[in-house]
């Protein structure tokens, strides 16, 4: 039996009620209602930073999330032409031998005052002395705070080249050289010399949570932090007491996203104003858009793929010369960067002075690549690994697949590849401990001077500070680029670079792949966005449209 | 011979042909039968007609769209993805990686599954019952737990998820059988099987087992969607198949990055899971109702 | 009922035990160091490595550790992430209300839209309604849940632009964490600008849920038509129909309550799917949940927080599962326990 009648009419009423339900929640979804806040601007970021100091770290995730928003340097680039520029310091003078360099301090610059700290003091010559001291002596109390490694510094050896810092009034530093040295006050500006504020680190150190300085950072930038949680969020909030007039907006969020596929999803739906390395895929979307920009500059960095020449078969120069020649660069730079980049020679880009045009370079050579493999004795089905960082960079936009596409590569000479990837910040500390066969990475430039490429990159030095991944150590090629140093004469120093350059076509310690574009992809909502070729990125002026 | 029968015979078609004639009365049991026989002869035969190797990369042909496409090209039929690999090809791999491995891990949970269900039915007693509701409280867990964990132990991979779900889909089959199994053990004929001295496992081969095969065969039905979707789930993840392995999931997951221009890499491998879920729910919906209505009728 | 109640807490109890003793277990099944497993700290000198061991009591035999791992989690003392070194407790505290009240409403959606539904496809038997009811949730049924929240993505939040595609709310809005839940923490946020973002916080909502709950509702219609289907069957039906009652008043006098029995048992068999969906749906839309917590904390090989994680879901799942049996057990004292419902 099968009840079947006299339901109609009951029905029709279980109907109704679904269909106004429905009707209301959908009417309650599609309701054009302000929602976001007019005075805040979202970022969508990369990954989580490491720290908030960057004095700690060179990766430019740290970079973007601190340097610029909450703390200020002695000097700053100006973003168009690469220009040293007054920060806190107001002038600076260099003496003769270029060995004292004195810097007159701004006398009007308040810290942040947040809910963890308020200042007493404003900001004066003992904040400089702090922050330098910090990473310049190894003696002094915060320098084994949160690892006690200044990769950047350690990297340029700028411990042992400065002397002395003194405080010559409340508002005057001198910092005297033990030798000429033409890039210092270029380092001086870069996003890794920030200025903290001694005041909060002695408050800190006699509460005995002196990591705290790194964690909840207090500085003199445009922004004051308010929150983090890793993996989600970092949020920020106009400093009112800036020295400077901006114009920033109130709030400023990052929102993290790993994913740039994601990243770019979000930019379309408004959920961010601004991206992070934009996938090379989606640009020509980006740009045929009329909601979205893309601003784009000749970037100043290199991607390349680094041997791990302290472990062998690596060590032995005709192996890695071998490897170079068994991959196809020019396919790589075809489908990873979609033709946003230039071949890379060696380390600088052509928009550096120090650009070799004729330097020499491997080919694409899988027969001779073979020949050099068995003579140095490597067998077929030779296992080794890559390591593809998980983070998109300009100079590597997608890190993993290109070591897909080598792995076709090397399988093709008899080599099994395995790709090796972690979390960003285990990534790069196993890296320092040399656990991996090779890596592809890169760099980018915080300066403009070619010192910046070629010492923390491949010096002696660079290996403990975790910067030189090839871990090659090599003293003809230190030597060179230390006297390259010494003069103020480019043709000089051209000519000390190009021997390095031939240096490491020799030795091949790592095979430099691609100098590609920056991009940067913004809603057309905001405004005030410049691209910053010399490290992290700038919110100081950028604003919602109104 | 003479060809007619003394005695007028009524028909009886056996269980099994009986299932079958009400299965097809259903065109549209029926058609989730054709579909799901495609599958399975690309699980079988598939890679034959691959055109391309899955893993073979062609970086001049990158992210084609499908060939009906205004810019698609003949010789590639889906297109190609990020790496200038073939679609069709990969997910003619794919789909036997998924079906292979769903079927297989059914198969197992099935045998597990029955074998402890029977001996918790034939079993009884307040030992039996703590156990068995126990064993159902901690396999409540859910799938992708499970898996997280296992994956966590052995690392990721193919094998270790299928581990994963083997262990989630067994309680199902215990569930059943020892339900079935205690209900049957008060029936007639199993008395009459026991007063003939028959042991417990030839009960349970001889009697038992040959009643179960109808519910047995519904809930296989009903397993393998849930392991196919879990399956390509897990791929999608990251936790299941990987490198050089094609999986449908891991597809998806993969052709997530360029998701925006080259929007056939994600419908693509997606339809193939829903089309191979969608056809094997239908015919275990069939199969069931085949299974009432020859009780009915 | 006192005896139920009593085996219940006995079955729960032991459960729980087995838990606490297989998470304590995994810090030696897991690869790696049992020390860094257990506590998150890598040590980064012999004297911490033995203040640790002697801390997590690993120097003693393996029962005082078992007891001390016991004493330290009733104690909420639950160890760091090896990741972030963030306190565990805390990170579950966060992300756990996130899940839950993610699962919670798309569970109230398959509910009241899917046993209603169920009924009137039960009740037009062999009617094209009920043909379409069986037909949506065939196909329904057989969404990947993953594939179906991409192409809502696809649809609603790239095409239409109707609804964002990631989080609970728009970061803009500075929610302090009360509770965990989005709703009621914007209640007790001092934000002026309330209905906006409860507004924003719905929107955020509505794909992830819709994409849980199409799948669950797809399972509760087929339960509550079958379940409607055999209760309409019953000699007590016929009695009433015979007494002149109409359709209406027989189905909300007789079929409705007898119907519903039989569901709820088989909603403790959904809860686990249910948050297996949550969790593959909290990765795609970035939801900050325990799923995507727990994802997150296999790709980066976090052991500690695997260990915890699991702990605290399965704990939860199997107190939810095991209350719903009690309390369809306590409604309906005549099911046999073993009996469950065909679908």
């Amino acid at each position: 039996m099968k009840p079947k009648k006299h339901l109609n009419a009951f029905n029709l009423a279980l109907f109704r009620c679904f269909a106004i339900g429905l009707a209301g929640l959908l009417q309650a979804c599609s309701q054009p209602t302000e929602t976001v806040d007019k005075d805040g601007i979202t970022f969508c970021s990369e990954s989580s930073p490491n720290t908030f100091n960057p004095q700690l770290d060179t990766s430019s995730t740290t970079a973007d999330a601190s340097a610029h928003q909450i703390y200020d340097r002695l000097l700053e680039f100006d973003p168009e032409n690469g220009r040293i520029e007054p920060g806190l310091a107001s002038s600076w003078l260099v003496s003769r031998d270029g060995l004292t360099y004195t810097f007159q301090l701004r006398k009007d610059v308040k810290f942040h005052t947040t809910s963890y700290f308020t200042p007493t003091r404003n900001f004066n010559a003992d904040d400089v002395i702090f922050s330098i001291d910090r990473w310049r002596k190894a003696s002094h109390p915060y320098h084994a705070v949160s690892g006690g490694s200044y990769p950047y510094f350690d990297s340029l050896n700028l411990q042992n080249t400065i002397k002395d810092v003194k405080r010559i009034n409340g508002y005057r530093v001198e910092i005297s050289l033990h030798k000429p040295d033409s890039s210092f006050l270029a380092n001086l500006a870069t996003d890794f010399s920030v200025v903290l504020s001694a005041e909060y680190a002695m408050q800190l150190m006699a509460a005995g949570s002196p990591s705290q300085l790194d964690k909840s950072p207090i500085g003199t930038g445009p922004y004051r932090f308010v929150g983090y949680r890793k993996d989600q969020y970092i949020r920020f909030e106009r400093n009112p007491d800036y020295f400077l007039e901006t114009k920033g907006a109130k709030h400023l969020i990052f929102d993290i996203t790993p994913k740039s596929s994601l990243r770019f999803a979000k930019l379309i739906t408004g959920e961010c104003d601004a991206v992070a390395f934009p996938s090379q895929a989606d640009l020509e979307v980006i740009s045929q858009r009329e909601d979205l920009t893309l601003m784009q500059k000749p970037g100043l960095n290199v991607g390349f793929w680094a041997f791990n020449t302290s472990k062998p078969p690596f060590n032995n120069p005709n192996v890695r010369k071998a490897l170079s020649l068994a991959i196809d660069k020019t396919s790589l730079i075809e489908a990873i960067y979609l033709g946003q980049a230039t071949r890379a020679k060696n380390l600088v880009p052509s928009a550096s002075w120090a650009y070799q045009p004729n330097a020499s370079e491997s080919g694409y050579n899988p027969v001779e690549a073979r020949r050099l493999l068995d003579e140095a004795g490597i067998a077929y089905d030779f296992a080794m690994t890559i390591w593809a960082m998980p983070v998109q960079r300009a100079y590597n936009p997608n890190a993993m697949k290109m070591a897909q596409l080598m792995s076709a590569y090397l399988e093709a000479v008899g080599i099994n590849v395995e790709i090796v990837s972690y979390d960003w910040n285990r990534f790069r500390e196993n890296l320092r401990l040399g656990m991996h066969d090779s890596v592809l990475i890169g760099w980018s430039a915080d300066n403009g001077d070619p010192d910046n490429f070629y010492r923390p990159l491949l010096t002696c030095a660079a290996i403990p500070s975790g910067t030189n991944r090839a871990m090659w150590c090599n003293r003809q090629y230190d030597a060179i680029i230390e006297a390259a140093l010494l003069t103020d004469d480019f043709e000089q120093r051209k000519v000390l670079y190009h021997r390095a350059n031939q240096l490491l076509f020799d030795e091949a310690p790592l095979v430099p792949i691609a100098h590609a574009f920056q991009y940067q992809a913004i809603s057309n909502d905001i405004d005030g966005m410049v691209i910053n070729p010399f490290g992290g990125i700038r919110f100081d002026n950028v604003v919602r449209k109104p | 011979m003479s060809q007619f029968n003394l005695y007028q015979e009524e028909f009886q078609p056996s269980p099994i042909k009986n299932i079958w004639l009400e299965f097809k009365q259903s065109h549209f049991a029926l058609a989730g039968l054709a579909v799901l026989l495609v599958f399975c002869t690309i699980a079988i035969v598939g890679p034959i007609f691959a055109p391309y190797d899955p893993s073979l990369q062609n970086t001049n042909a990158l992210l084609l769209p499908p060939s009906w496409a205004s810019n698609g090209s003949i010789s590639h039929l889906l297109g190609t993805d990020s790496l200038g690999r073939d679609v069709f090809a990969r997910v003619l791999y794919g789909s036997q990686t998924t079906f292979v491995s769903s079927v297989v891990l059914v198969a197992v949970a099935l045998i597990v599954g029955v074998t402890l269900g029977t001996l918790a039915g034939m079993s009884s007693g307040v030992r039996s019952s703590i156990l068995n509701h126990f064993l159902d409280a901690l396999l409540a867990i859910p799938t992708l737990l499970i898996a997280i964990i296992i994956v966590a132990i052995l690392g990721t991979g193919l094998i270790n998820s299928m581990l994963a779900i083997i262990l989630a889909l067994i309680p199902q089959f215990v569930h059943q059988t020892r339900t079935f199994v205690r209900n049957e053990m008060e029936k007639d004929y199993i008395l009459l099987d026991k007063l003939d001295g028959a042991g417990k496992f030839r009960i349970f081969w001889h009697s038992i087992l040959p009643a179960m095969f109808e519910l047995l065969a519904v809930q296989s039905t009903i397993a393998l969607s849930i392991a196919i979707i879990d399956i390509s789930a897990l791929g999608f993840l990251n936790l299941g198949a990987q490198g050089v392995t094609v999986e449908l999931g891991a597809m998806l997951s993969q052709s997530l990055e360029s998701a925006y221009v080259a929007p056939w890499l994600v419908i693509v491998p997606g339809l193939c899971v829903f089309m191979l879920v969608l056809s094997v729910n239908i015919v275990g919906e069939g199969l069931r109702s085949a299974l009432r209505n020859r009780l009915i009728h | 009922m006192i005896t139920l109640l009593i085996r219940y807490l006995n079955l729960l109890t032991i459960t729980f035990g087995v838990l606490i003793v297989f998470s304590f277990a995994l810090a030696y099944l897991f690869p790696g160091d049992v020390l860094t497993n257990m506590s998150g700290i890598v040590p980064q000198s012999d004297a911490q490595r033995q203040a640790l061991e002697k801390a997590y009591k690993l120097d003693q035999s393996i029962f005082s550790q078992f007891w001390h791992y016991l004493s330290n989690l009733f104690a909420g003392n639950w160890g760091v992430s090896f990741v972030s070194q963030a306190d565990l407790l805390s990170e579950i505290k966060i992300a756990f209300p996130a899940t839950i009240e993610l699962t919670l409403y798309a569970l109230l959606v398959a509910v009241f839209i899917g046993i209603p539904i169920g009924f009137i496809g039960g009740l037009n038997h062999h009617k094209p309604f009920d043909f379409g009811v069986v037909c949506y949730s065939v196909i329904s049924y057989s969404f990947p849940v993953f594939w179906l929240a991409l192409i809502f993505i696809t649809i609603f939040s790239l095409q239409a632009g109707m609804f964002p595609l990631s989080g609970r709310i728009n970061l803009l809005f500075d929610i302090p964490h009360q509770s965990g839940f989005i709703l009621l923490d914007i209640f007790y946020s001092n934000i002026d600008n309330k209905s906006a973002a409860y507004i924003d916080a719905f929107k955020h909502l509505a794909l992830p849920t819709l994409s849980i709950a199409i799948v669950t509702t797809a399972i509760f219609i087929r339960f509550a038509r079958r379940s409607i289907m055999d209760v309409m069957e019953m000699g007590y039906i016929d009695a009433a129909k015979s007494r002149g009652f109409t359709t209406t008043q027989i189905f909300f006098k007789h079929g409705l309550r007898n119907a519903l029995l039989p569901i709820l048992p088989l909603m403790a068999l959904q809860v686990s799917t249910l948050i297996t969906n949550a969790m593959v749906v909290e990765t795609i839309f970035s939801w900050p949940g325990i799923g995507s917590w727990l994802i997150q904390a296999i790709y980066q090989r976090d052991y500690p927080a695997i260990r915890m994680g699991m702990l605290v879901v399965s704990v939860f799942v199997v107190t939810l599962t095991i209350t719903i049996e009690f309390l369809s057990r306590a409604i309906d004292p005549a099911r046999d326990r073993f009996e469950r419902v065909s679908v």
